[in-house]
């Protein structure tokens, strides 16, 4: 089978070096190989179903052609390739640096790490939608709906969107958006930002959304007093963005969609165990996310009552 | 608390995971002797699990359901916070004691 994918690549690519297996998920694999001296990095459809709201990897790597061609960092798209060894695959450059969360908020923490990232993000959401025709858009609705899917009482949860939908700021937008920009996503290394990773979930919504997402408790890795992915505070993070876009994002804004952040990862940690449960990809991990997304739901009882909710 | 995976259900993927990924990586007889071992050790623990009774979650159903509806009178949040803390205690201690440090 690896033999079959160097042949269909090297078709592609010239010769190249035996592709190796890199850890991760089993919806996509991550296949390293070398051209030459080209590090490159083979994004692969998995054996298992894929998840409901993300992009083929066709649409993906157009995404990533057009967030390339506007000067985001990111990893330089190189070809798509429809059959590679019976199924779906794109080839991008491997970056190198840092992705691992916890290893990037243990620090040393680039000083011009926030500031990137608010360069990188203001960036994504000016990207043109006209370009990307088969995005589309999504709303916090939709998180009722997937809630209700589950089927189990979260009463945490029923607050959170409860009080989203009371308290909802006027909509911005909606623009594209990356859909999971946080630390974690991004290669990080002394200098700071090196590129913006793993744009399945790219879709059009409001950017303070997709800004605050960043702000989630979960994706701070343990690094809980600096609020910006435990990497920093949000402040600069936001004056550089309002900066850049011209936008005039109010803090008050960043809190409302830091709580739907929270209330999303918290009905994503029981779609992710239902995956496990119906047998698509068994894994513990997965699993397990089933039960930790009790610490979401404290989180988000924990923001409720910072905002005066008894 | 009736959140799923239910206690079985865990150690069933804990005794996938040792069965499908860990043993076949064993070449040393003593460590795939002890491994085989804890499985069937596991596999115990799983159909005792397996023969508790349910978890009744009348109680929660009827409060989110009440919190869907719009129904959220003082002191919800904190009764729901506290339930929440006492799934915590079971299945992140530590958590739990570093956001009550804050």
């Amino acid at each position: 089978m690896i033999a079959d994918m160097r042949e269909a690549l090297q078709a592609v690519l010239g010769p190249v070096s035996e592709p190796v297996l890199l850890p991760g998920g089993a919806s996509k694999e991550a296949w390293a190989v070398d051209a030459g001296d080209r590090r490159l990095l083979v994004r692969r459809a998995g054996g298992g179903v894929i998840h409901r709201h993300t992009l083929s990897l066709r649409h993906e790597f157009e995404v990533l052609q057009a967030a390339h061609e506007a000067g985001v960092k990111v990893p330089e798209p190189v070809a798509y390739i429809e059959d590679l060894d019976g199924r779906e695959a794109f080839v991008m450059e491997r970056l190198e640096g840092e992705t691992i969360g916890r290893r990037i908020v243990r620090g040393p923490v680039p000083e011009q790490l926030p500031l990137q990232m608010a360069e990188e993000i203001a960036k994504i959401h000016a990207l043109s939608p006209e370009r990307l025709p088969f995005l589309e858009e999504a709303t916090i609705d939709r998180l009722v709906v997937e809630l209700d899917e589950v089927g189990e009482p979260h009463p945490a949860i029923e607050l959170g969107l409860w009080w989203l939908r009371e308290n909802r700021p006027p909509p911005r937008g909606p623009v594209v958006v990356h859909g999971d920009f946080r630390i974690g996503n991004l290669v990080v290394d002394e200098s700071g930002l090196v590129g913006v990773l793993d744009w399945e979930f790219a879709h059009l919504d409001d950017p303070v959304r997709d800004l605050s997402f960043s702000l989630v408790r979960a994706w701070r890795f343990g690094a809980d007093h600096l609020r910006l992915g435990g990497i920093g505070d949000a402040e600069p993070y936001l004056e550089r963005y309002n900066e850049l876009t011209g936008l005039d994002v109010r803090p008050e804004e960043l809190d409302y969609w830091e709580l739907a952040g929270n209330v999303g990862w918290g009905i994503g940690c029981l779609t992710q165990a239902r995956r496990h449960l119906t047998g698509q990809e068994r894994s513990v991990e997965l699993a397990v996310l089933g039960l930790l997304g009790a610490e979401v739901e404290h989180e988000i009882c924990r923001l409720l009552e910072s905002q005066g909710v008894t | 608390m009736s959140d799923r995976p239910t206690p079985a259900e865990l150690a069933e993927a804990i005794g996938e995971f040792l069965s499908g990924e860990i043993l076949p990586t064993l070449a040393d007889h003593r460590l795939r002797f002890r491994t085989l071992v804890a499985l069937n050790a596991l596999g115990i623990l799983q159909r005792r699990l397996a023969e508790l009774p349910p978890e009744h979650d009348a109680e929660q159903r009827e409060l989110a359901a009440r919190i869907r509806d719009g129904d959220v009178p003082a002191g919800t949040v904190a009764r729901v916070k506290a339930d929440v803390e006492a799934r915590l205690r079971i299945v992140s201690p530590h958590y739990l004691r570093q956001a009550q440090g804050e």
